[in-house]
């Protein structure tokens, strides 16, 4: 599946580059307005966007994309748009993805520093977040889920996730240092049993 | 050059943070060398990151860029909190496009993704803790809602943005 992305993405013209790059940024731009907790509710909304109905990418690039996301530095939703905008079509879909997940907290931030005496002290407007971030909770649950076949293939896998699950909640260890450790324990393993099998 | 220092400076917070709340720190020393917030103001600018979408590093460089130089300092602030994404990020996404098929970087992906689930649990479990328990006081509503918007979206299948403007409704009729 990644592989025909790729040849897809060598071929494309640029009428056509032009057009997926008006289209990411368009998502992207819509999905902004709604990226509550975090971010982490557009890993849900990409699964089902692009892995589901559109069927542009598999739930396991999605999940390398966060993997990788998360261990860079910077704000991990545009680094996110960023990975996969440039993986459906080169750089400027990637600026496109990236400016277009920006621009809707632009513009909020904008009406909301002008109006921030009204906003941060409104009772209904307090009532109204409480629902809004009560439902983030489902909508990442539905994240892990669906992306629950992609990152946990065998014993090895979910040791691994547990682990960074305890590491995460209970020490103050970097999410980025987890990963990077996660992920040199995980070549060492897995490049021993190459090796047995190679034998 | 106010844009230019504002500039500088969201990027150097954009290198030097690694999601969420970390970022917190370099913000506040930031803002408060330069003079561009209160303590008072940081405290709720964090808050109203909470409370609106997108993330604390967006949120915070157009609130302390507007406040500073208008509405073209908070457009520099909020360019320059991304130019990491922009830079490091598209560098290893060419990097990986380019040799996603060698065996180290299939071995270091594969393993990599259940940790990246893990962290995913783990920020659902701590969003769980600090909406439902806030405090360490139950809030029922929260809970009521969350079912609700669970059930909508697993029976139903309404989109995402439907179901968060369905428990803002909710949050306004039963939260007291």
């Amino acid at each position: 599946m990644p592989a025909r992305i790729e040849t897809q993405k060598n071929e494309l013209r640029p009428s056509e580059k032009l057009r997926r790059a008006w289209l990411l940024f368009f998502f992207f731009f819509r999905i902004g307005f709604f990226t509550f907790g975090g971010g982490w509710s557009i890993i849900a909304q990409m699964t089902r966007e692009f892995v589901e109905k559109r069927k542009w990418l598999t739930n396991e690039a999605l999940m390398d994309n966060v993997s990788i996301s998360q261990s860079l530095p910077g704000i991990m939703i545009i680094n996110c748009s960023v990975q996969f905008g440039y993986s459906m079509g080169g750089v400027l879909c990637a600026f496109a993805s990236a400016l277009g997940i920006a621009l809707p907290s632009f513009l909020i931030l904008m009406i909301v520093t002008y109006a921030y005496n009204v906003f941060a002290d409104n009772i209904y407007v307090a009532r109204a977040l409480v629902g809004v971030r009560a439902a983030v909770v489902p909508i990442i649950i539905s994240a892990i889920l669906r992306l629950r076949k992609a990152a946990l293939k065998d014993a090895l896998g979910w040791i691994f996730a547990s682990l960074a699950l305890l590491l995460c909640l209970f020490t103050n260890v970097s999410r980025a240092l987890i990963i990077l450790v996660g992920g040199i324990a995980g070549v060492l393993i897995l490049n021993a049993r190459h090796r047995k099998e190679e034998k | 050059m106010v844009y230019l220092q504002l500039f500088l400076s969201f990027m150097k917070i954009g290198f030097t943070s690694f999601g969420g709340l970390s970022m917190v720190s370099v913000i506040n020393q930031e803002m408060l060398t330069h003079g561009w917030m209160t303590q008072q103001e940081i405290g709720d600018i964090i808050a109203i990151a909470e409370m609106t979408p997108g993330s604390l590093g967006i949120n915070c460089a157009t609130f302390a860029g507007i406040k500073t130089a208008g509405v073209l300092g908070g457009i520099v602030s909020t360019l320059g909190v991304m130019v990491p994404s922009l830079s490091l990020c598209l560098i290893a996404a060419v990097f990986i496009a380019h040799f996603r098929k060698s065996r180290f970087i299939t071995d270091l992906l594969s393993s990599v993704r259940p940790v990246c689930l893990g962290l995913i649990c783990a920020t659902a479990l701590t969003l769980m803790q600090s909406n439902f328990l806030p405090g360490w006081s139950f809030c029922w509503q929260a809970v009521v809602i969350a079912a609700a918007a669970g059930f909508l979206m697993w029976k139903f299948k309404l989109s995402i943005p439907v179901v968060i403007m369905i428990s803002a409704a909710l949050g306004l009729l039963i939260v007291r």
